[in-house]
């Protein structure tokens, strides 16, 4: 590795983007993209695209409304 | 221009308890006073909430599909915001009635099928949670304003008061 650049992290779990929407009552699939203390990670950590970054922040927050997942932990 | 659209709704165990049956009509009651074409309503879950949502910490899940025009939309959330016994909800456009849902609502509604009884909750309301036995005491209006209850006349043989007075004469 070349001197200046940083090490990244591993993308959590690859995405095909042509795959279905993610869908807020799967929480057991949401759970694998927060963090201990229940805040969205990053597109960095989760290696998706800016267009399933999008969908994965929709479906967290409408789960998190919906009482199927904590805003903070 | 209707769209199909799901319909999650989160129900008070107590009512639930009391007849899942009737809780459910009253939701498909209240879309189909707003003109939506109820396609299928069904128990999704019954889980402990992540967080107390009205002080319960349990509650179930309705799903429901259903197909609707653009009018009447306000009202309907405004129904719902009223009611009492919905503590949250959620509608959202969808595309299709997912596959397999039709079937699993069918399954409810089949004769001999019967929903099982959501558990008690564990703890109960978040007052008790955060105060315990305080949350139980009655609440007593603040005093802050209200004029001291004078002691004086029944104080006042007993004290000495004379030495004071005294004092100030003399200078």
């Amino acid at each position: 590795m070349a001197e200046g650049m940083r090490k990244t992290a591993a993308p959590l779990a690859g995405r095909n983007c042509d795959d279905p929407k993610i869908d807020y009552k799967d929480t057991a699939y949401l759970a694998k993209f927060v963090t201990n203390q229940a805040q969205i990670v990053s597109r960095k950590r989760t290696g998706f695209c800016s267009q399933c970054q999008r969908e994965l922040k929709q479906a967290i927050k409408r789960a998190r409304h919906m009482g199927l997942m904590p805003f903070v932990q | 221009m209707g769209y199909t659209y799901e319909g999650m709704f989160l129900l008070d165990n107590q009512v639930v308890r009391a007849d899942w049956n009737r809780a459910k009509g009253a939701i498909v009651e209240t879309l189909a006073k707003h003109g939506a074409k109820v396609l299928t309503a069904r128990r999704w879950d019954e889980r402990k909430l992540a967080y107390s949502i009205k002080g319960k910490n349990r509650g179930t899940y309705l799903l429901a599909y259903f197909d609707l025009g653009g009018d009447g939309v306000n009202e309907m959330r405004r129904d719902f915001d009223l009611d009492e016994n919905v503590l949250r909800y959620l509608m959202l456009r969808v595309d299709a009635v997912p596959a397999g849902e039709v079937e699993k609502a069918a399954e409810e509604s089949a004769e001999g099928f019967s929903v099982p009884p959501p558990p008690p909750e564990e703890a109960q309301s978040f007052e008790r949670l955060a105060f315990g036995d305080l949350a139980d005491r009655p609440i007593q209006e603040p005093t802050r304003h209200a004029p001291e209850p004078e002691e004086a006349p029944a104080d006042a043989p007993a004290e000495p008061a004379v030495p004071e007075t005294a004092g100030v004469e003399e200078s």
